[in-house]
């Protein structure tokens, strides 16, 4: 095999690396938040943004509704489809094994995508009209769309909310949740309500992560969660799973290696993008299992 | 027992027989056996289930017609209960949950064709690489996940299915690309009656060992750990090691599953094994009853009915009977999606409301079948305990 990457082949790599990587750090992003105040993983989370697109198309295409109204009704029904899965199915089984949580997300998600398929049929192919009409920018001879600027910008503006969020009362009040329940009931926490709290804010991270990935495509049932649970749940293990940032890095690093997995060199190798990933994730498994920027969490 | 003290037996004796009836009738005697007509009773329904596996999908001593095509469906149900038996391993008795056994049971399906196509070997020896293949993956996998705790298995292997279904099932060599692997039954089992033996033959070896494993020191060490880790390391169980155990003998079961799953299909080609099939896997262990072996069989069993279409047919689900609409029909629901609505649902009911699953549905005729009486037994509640951190 010969190694012949061009510079500009490289370069565009990059930055298609960083532009998905932008939307695998917002779906890590909520896991670790949910992570961190829960201890679930949650493998519902790509289809609080299924549900946000599929709210937001309906009302658009068969209720007419304004596009602004239509988007904002979509995110209302992920919120609301993360605080439905936080009260009947998470609060319930709250004091369960984690491995019975874990198994109820992912029940979860499939029925999300089971009912999609059962209003919508097989083959259908909907489609959203992108947010912005933007044609964004060049960067080193790749078109990135406004769409998909507009996704980073989210993913900035995700980061500094949730770290100034976890600086304010309430974000200690959920690290406080988490660490210990009963101990923070008895000082006077509502449990319940900070839970609550963090799958909203988890619901509606999901839903604007999902009509910005799929605003302008056309996508089926279960559309993010092929596209984006799986490499989003690799981001938040290779950052630490409870670490902010670690989430954004690890996002990055599996937008590049699967970006560089398609490069023309590795044609020979078949599926060179999901190798490469899983071989990562080994790598920081064993050599650092704590993750890239995961501390030890206090327990 | 040599000094009888005499009056005692005289008391006995002196019961009247009619009376001793009566009260035999009004109230089951104390031992809890069954009258003679108890036992006929189970006898007939022992014998009716023998029928049920062992002839009706033969079509020997049976007034229906099954045909081939249906003879088929029930394999694949029977070895998807050695899938659900293998996820039982890890989800029920080790507390860890494995995303990515649709490339377990792939790769083992493929190994076991390879095996036999390519290397011209025995079926037997085939299906027999196939589980030593799947132990092994197993075991590489969850050495690195269980560098941490918690249930990064479950995310490991995630990874993995889809690195596999890329990667692994499109080398050309090894899966015979879009056209698939061929694979040939075994001599003596040709027909699809009588494969339905040879995976018959595989569920009873996999729940043998599966009862037997569980007696052991090992199998009552996994059991602890999963209750409470730290209280088990406290009585000296390693319990990576257990675990590592644990997910070498999900790897077998699966391994075996994928071999006989390939002969059953003679031809094995990639597009099956997707997430969507490990995520039913899950369900229909969850849904049939954790550390439940006839739950776990059951659950399988019907989940398997369901998405090859058997149940559907079979109870007119879709067609329903003359005036009368098939309930699929109502709520417009096709066939082909009524295991991913039915089964989450069916999931978070037994989650949330029935932790026994379909296994406790079951238990009272179990109870009833073994001798004992008919009687409702409710499902140990789980709940882990905070951890001792003394």
């Amino acid at each position: 095999m010969v190694l012949a990457i061009t510079g500009t082949e490289l370069v565009q790599s990059l930055v298609i690396g960083t532009v998905n990587g932008a939307v695998y750090a917002l779906i890590a992003l909520s896991l670790v938040l949910i992570y961190r105040s829960s201890g679930i993983f949650n493998f519902a989370q790509a289809e609080f943004g299924t549900v946000a697109v599929y709210g937001a198309w309906f009302s658009f295409t068969h209720w007419g509704l304004p596009y602004v109204v239509a988007a904002l009704f979509g995110v209302v029904c992920g919120i609301a489809a993360a605080l439905l899965t936080e009260r009947f199915v998470i609060r319930p089984l709250s004091q369960g094994p984690k491995v019975t949580l874990l198994v109820a997300t992912a029940g979860i998600a499939l029925l999300s995508i089971g009912v999609a398929f059962w209003r919508t049929g097989d083959n259908a192919l909907n489609f959203f009209d992108p947010l912005t009409q933007w044609e964004g920018a060049r960067v080193a001879g790749v078109q990135v769309s406004g769409q998909r600027l507009l996704t980073l910008l989210l993913l900035l503006a995700a980061v500094a909310a949730l770290t100034t969020f976890f600086r304010s009362p309430y974000g200690l009040a959920v690290l406080a949740a988490s660490q210990d329940a009963d101990a923070s009931a008895l000082v006077g926490l509502d449990v319940n309500r900070i839970s609550m709290l963090v799958w909203g804010i988890a619901g509606t991270l999901g839903a604007f992560a999902g009509i910005l990935l799929q605003g302008g495509n056309s996508f089926t049932p279960g559309a993010i969660t092929s596209l984006a649970l799986i490499p989003g749940f690799t981001a938040a293990v290779i950052g630490g799973l409870t670490s902010l940032p670690g989430a954004v890095l690890g996002g990055m690093v599996i937008g590049m290696l699967e970006s560089f997995g398609r490069l023309s060199t590795f044609d020979s190798i078949p599926g060179a993008s999901s190798v490469s990933v899983f071989v990562v994730l080994l790598l920081v498994l064993l050599v650092r299992p704590e993750g890239l920027l995961g501390g030890r969490m206090a327990t | 027992m040599t000094a009888v003290d005499p009056t005692l037996q005289l008391d006995v004796v002196e019961v009247p027989a009619a009376e001793a009836e009566a009260e035999a009738q009004a109230a089951p005697p104390s031992d809890g056996r069954p009258s003679p007509l108890g036992w006929a009773a189970r006898a007939l329904a022992w014998a009716f289930l023998a029928w049920l596996v062992l002839l009706y999908p033969a079509n020997i001593a049976s007034p229906f017609e099954v045909p081939a095509f249906d003879a088929n469906r029930m394999s694949e149900a029977v070895i998807f209960a050695i899938i659900g038996l293998s996820l039982n391993v890890l989800i029920g008795y080790a507390g860890q949950v494995s995303l990515g056994h649709q490339a377990f049971v792939g790769i083992g399906a493929f190994t076991s064709a390879y095996v036999v196509t390519d290397l011209t070997q025995e079926v037997v020896l085939g299906v027999l690489v196939a589980s030593l293949v799947g132990a092994v993956q197993s075991l590489l996998l969850g050495l690195v996940s269980l560098r941490l705790t918690g249930l990064y298995f479950a995310l490991v292997t995630l990874v993995y299915g889809v690195m596999a279904q890329q990667s692994i099932f499109a080398i050309e060599s090894f899966t015979g690309g879009t056209a698939g692997k061929i694979a040939p039954r075994p001599t003596g089992f040709e027909s699809d009656y009588r494969y339905y033996y040879f995976a018959l033959i595989g569920l009873v070896a996999v729940l043998v060992v599966d009862w037997r494993m569980l007696r052991t020191k090992g199998g009552r060490a996994i059991l602890a750990l999963r209750e409470n880790p730290r209280v088990a390391q406290t009585w000296g169980i390693d319990t990576k090691a257990y675990t590592l155990f644990a997910f070498a003998v999900a790897g077998l079961f699966a391994g075996l599953g994928g071999g006989l799953l390939a002969h059953r299909d003679l031809q094995v080609v990639a597009n099956p094994f997707d997430f969507n099939l490990a995520l039913v896997f899950v369900l229909m262990t969850t849904v049939g009853g954790l550390r439940n072996r006839t739950g776990v069989v059951l659950g399988s069993l019907f989940f398997a009915f369901l998405r090859n279409g058997f149940l559907v047919e079979k109870l007119r689900l879709e067609e329903g009977f003359g005036p009368i609409p098939g309930p699929l029909d109502v709520i417009d629901l096709s066939p082909e999606f009524a295991p991913l609505v039915f089964g989450p649902v069916l999931l978070l009911v037994v989650l949330t409301r029935l932790p026994g699953g379909f296994g406790q549905l079951a238990r009272p005729f179990q109870e009833w079948l073994a001798g004992r009486r008919f009687r409702w037994i409710p499902a140990e509640q789980e709940v882990t305990i905070n951890d001792v951190r003394a």
